[in-house]
């Protein structure tokens, strides 16, 4: 009996230190049943950035539509590959092209992730009216991302550190009607509900609610709000899943957020993605950057 | 001759990619713009100096993965030379565009593993500093408008061989053959942005070819005409202009080093011999003189913790080797002789992240001369673009505060440029994104300083503009 508890608790410990651990690159994780609010999140954070797939490759839109119902759009094609490599520290690399309107075509935006949180991302970007290559600092996390509601860590900043996590409940996520797709996303889908609070003082939100689907472990979709614990944004993150050698990768597709101050609301649709494409690492350097043509 | 290979070049490769590339998978985009640019003097408020309409269109073709073809063609007509007769002097050169100016982009991309090959008429930037050309000197440039313009609009294309291998990740080695060449162009006088020494020099002309009595001139019976005799560099394969680029990474430092030997674009005005018997020509030459440029660039961005987290760090540096370099008497605003000097020019950039938003890019430059002065009596070096004279070190600086507002359809930003001579320029701008295709832009360009400096000399025509660009 001793030894079972021994043993038992050897396994807890093992299990303990795997999540505590970064997970590994290349892995499919989803949660389980009895998993804490940081295990959960752990997963979360792995899937929101695709670090399951060697390399992604999407293309998509962007929709910024204001209270009266006026329209803009960008569109754009995006790739990541994944690294995690421990030589350099690199986690993994983004190029985003503007391919539309033509006033931002061929504006193109290089970034280099660290495996370590406390390290910013590096950026380069291809500048059109210039036609050459400006290195630029990271923007700051509570920018809007692309101008929309959605802030920059929203969409590529915010790492499992920079929060703390209570599992609040698990329940039967009550669905969420998208205006623009006509569409209600994941009715009924089991969650758990997580409540995370940044770790940063006075920052521009108190606490999110997250849900968290309890089968693929991905955010589908979130609220936050203000030091008056009053709802200001909602977030919704539409996901796929794609089957690639047999396994199950849950990929964002739509994301539409609504700034409930403003009644502003954004919509980025991702309409294709490619995984696994054997994207060579040297497509992610400024030499590359700087052949854009437009 | 290296020229008109690369265009048979160009066209083996072109024809080869036709030949190969199934045509139905072929990839066509197709884009371009409209934009009015108006300008008013800020002065008086009553005189339109720009009233300009441009078409650009641009269009790109993919035969393949490996194989691109890009083309960019533009046309202007500024609308005032017409209008305003005060401008006539200059309107043969500045109401339209001239001669092959239009095509902007012609050019084959050809990748292979670690080879990349762009072939034709193009533009190559170096370096990291914004509005001041310290390695960025591949391409001429076009100042009818002096500095205001994007730098990819004041870039003169070139047709050349642009050849590149990556012998290993983040690194490139950038060989430039340029068997094209054109001169860096400025506004004839008549023009707003029309250079002083440019407008001495025409004066000088008017004087000589008139009538009139002037001192230290001949009488007039006896004044013939000026010439200027310009030598453009012979079409040989010889007089190809090279260049050659190695960058790289060392930690999280970018660098490049930079060679550039061949023509300078800028030819110095010299006096030639005179005619010895009536009527006395006064003879001038424009000859382009080999020169070199070596050089390198660095960008960092502080990205650990610590008090520099989040700043970039930019800097370029240049040795421009046999500079031609004027020298004269600044009271007369005369040349009288050219030097060849080995000038230095390097800058550092700061770029931060003020508050969210709001985005501070600083830059400190200094021009140096290889001497305090042309030993030549008591003659002093020259601004070349004004005839005032020229400091031995020149401190140049430059600020730009820029944010956004309105889920960024708002950019408003204020650019303000100077020098330790108390000259410069202060340029506010904001653009405002109507809807997907139309953009509109208000925005000033306030000139300070003395007559005799770079800024100062355009201290009448300060200016108020407005933009409004569509674009499809």
């Amino acid at each position: 009996m001793k030894r079972a508890v021994l043993l038992l608790a050897g396994i807890i410990l093992a299990w303990s230190y795997l999540y505590a651990a970064e997970l590994e690159y290349f892995q499919v994780y989803k949660p389980k049943e009895g998993m804490s609010a940081d295990e959960i999140m752990q997963i979360k954070y792995f899937n929101k950035y695709a670090l399951f797939a060697h390399d992604v490759s999407y293309t998509g839109k962007a929709y910024f539509i204001d209270k009266s119902g006026a329209t803009r759009e960008r569109s754009t094609a995006r790739k990541r590959i994944n690294l995690g490599r421990k030589s350099d520290g690199i986690a993994y690399k983004d190029l985003t092209i503007f391919t539309g309107p033509t006033q931002v075509k061929g504006l193109c935006s290089l970034v280099w992730t660290y495996l370590n949180v406390k390290k910013e991302q590096e950026v380069w970007l291809w500048l059109p009216s210039l036609k050459k290559i400006r290195k630029v600092s990271q923007s700051a996390s509570d920018d809007s991302f692309l101008g929309g509601d959605f802030s920059v860590e929203d969409i590529t900043t915010r790492r499992f550190d920079d929060e703390t996590y209570k599992l609040l409940k698990e329940e039967n996520f009550a669905g969420y009607t998208s205006d623009f797709m006509k569409k209600t996303y994941y009715k009924d889908t089991p969650c758990f509900v997580i409540e995370a609070t940044p770790k940063r003082a006075n920052w521009y939100y108190a606490k999110r609610l997250v849900w968290i689907d309890k089968n693929y472990g991905v955010n589908i979709y979130e609220e936050k709000y203000d030091t008056n614990g009053k709802k200001f944004m909602t977030l919704l993150r539409g996901h796929e899943i794609y089957k690639v050698d047999g396994k199950e990768y849950p990929l964002q597709m739509f994301l539409e957020g609504r700034d409930l101050r403003s009644g502003h609301t954004t919509v980025i649709i991702n309409e294709t993605a490619n995984l696994d494409q054997g994207v060579a690492e040297d497509e992610f350097t400024e030499t590359a950057l700087s052949r854009s043509r437009w | 001759m290296l020229k008109r290979f690369l265009l048979i070049l160009m066209i083996l490769v072109f024809s080869g990619s036709l030949a190969f590339a199934e045509l139905s998978k072929g990839d066509l985009t197709i884009a371009g713009y409209l934009k009015d640019e108006f300008s008013l003097g800020l002065k008086t408020f009553n005189e339109v100096t720009k009233f300009k309409n441009i078409l650009q269109l641009s269009g790109e073709y993919k035969f393949s993965d490996q194989s691109v073809f890009f083309a960019s063609a533009k046309y202007w007509y500024d609308a005032i030379y017409g209008l305003n007769s005060k401008y006539d002097a200059a309107r043969h050169y500045m109401d339209h565009i001239q001669r092959t100016d239009w095509l902007r982009d012609c050019y084959l991309d050809y990748t292979n593993g670690s080879w990349f090959l762009r072939l034709g008429k193009q533009q190559v930037a170096w370096g990291q500093a914004d509005g001041i050309a310290i390695l960025d000197r591949v391409n001429p440039v076009d100042l009818t408008e002096y500095w205001l313009p994007d730098a990819v609009d004041l870039r003169i294309p070139l047709w050349m061989a642009n050849i590149n291998y990556s012998p290993k990740l983040n690194s490139n080695l950038q060989l430039l053959i340029i068997p094209d060449f054109e001169q860096s162009t400025a506004a004839p006088p008549g023009a707003p942005f029309a250079f002083r020494s440019y407008k001495k020099f025409m004066d000088f002309k008017e004087r000589w070819e008139s009538s009139g009595w002037y001192t230290g001139y001949p009488p007039p019976s006896l004044r013939g005409d000026v010439n200027v005799n310009i030598y453009y560099p012979a079409k040989q394969f010889e007089n190809s202009k090279i260049g050659v680029q190695w960058q790289d990474r060392i930690s999280d430092w970018d660098y490049t080093l930079n060679y550039l030997y061949g023509y300078d674009y800028l030819a110095r005005t010299y006096s030639e011999r005179p005619d010895a018997i009536p009527p006395l020509d006064a003879n001038y030459g424009r000859r382009f003189k080999l020169d070199q440029m070596a050089g390198g660039s660095l960008n960092h961005t502080f990205t650990e913790e610590g008090l520099l987290k989040g700043i970039t760090l930019r800097s370029d540096a240049a040795v421009y080797l046999n500079e031609p370099t004027y020298y004269g008497d600044p009271a007369t605003g005369a040349s009288v002789g050219v030097k060849r000097w080995n000038n230095i020019f390097w800058l550092i950039g700061i770029d931060r992240n003020v508050t969210t938003t709001w985005l501070a890019s600083f830059q400190f430059a200094q021009y140096i001369m290889e001497h305090k002065s042309p030993g030549v009596g008591n003659y002093q070096t020259l601004n070349s673009y004004t005839y005032g004279a020229q400091d031995a070190v020149e401190n140049i600086f430059s600020l730009k505060i820029s944010t956004k507002f309105m889920h960024e359809r708002l950019k408003p930003e204020v650019l303000w440029s100077w020098t330790d001579d108390n000259q410069g320029r202060i340029s506010p701008k904001a653009t405002y994104e109507i809807n997907d295709n139309l953009w509109f832009t208000l925005g000033a360009h306030y000139f300070y300083g003395k007559e005799v400096d770079s800024n100062g000399q355009f201290r009448d025509v300060s200016q108020f503009y407005t933009q409004i660009k569509y674009t499809f």
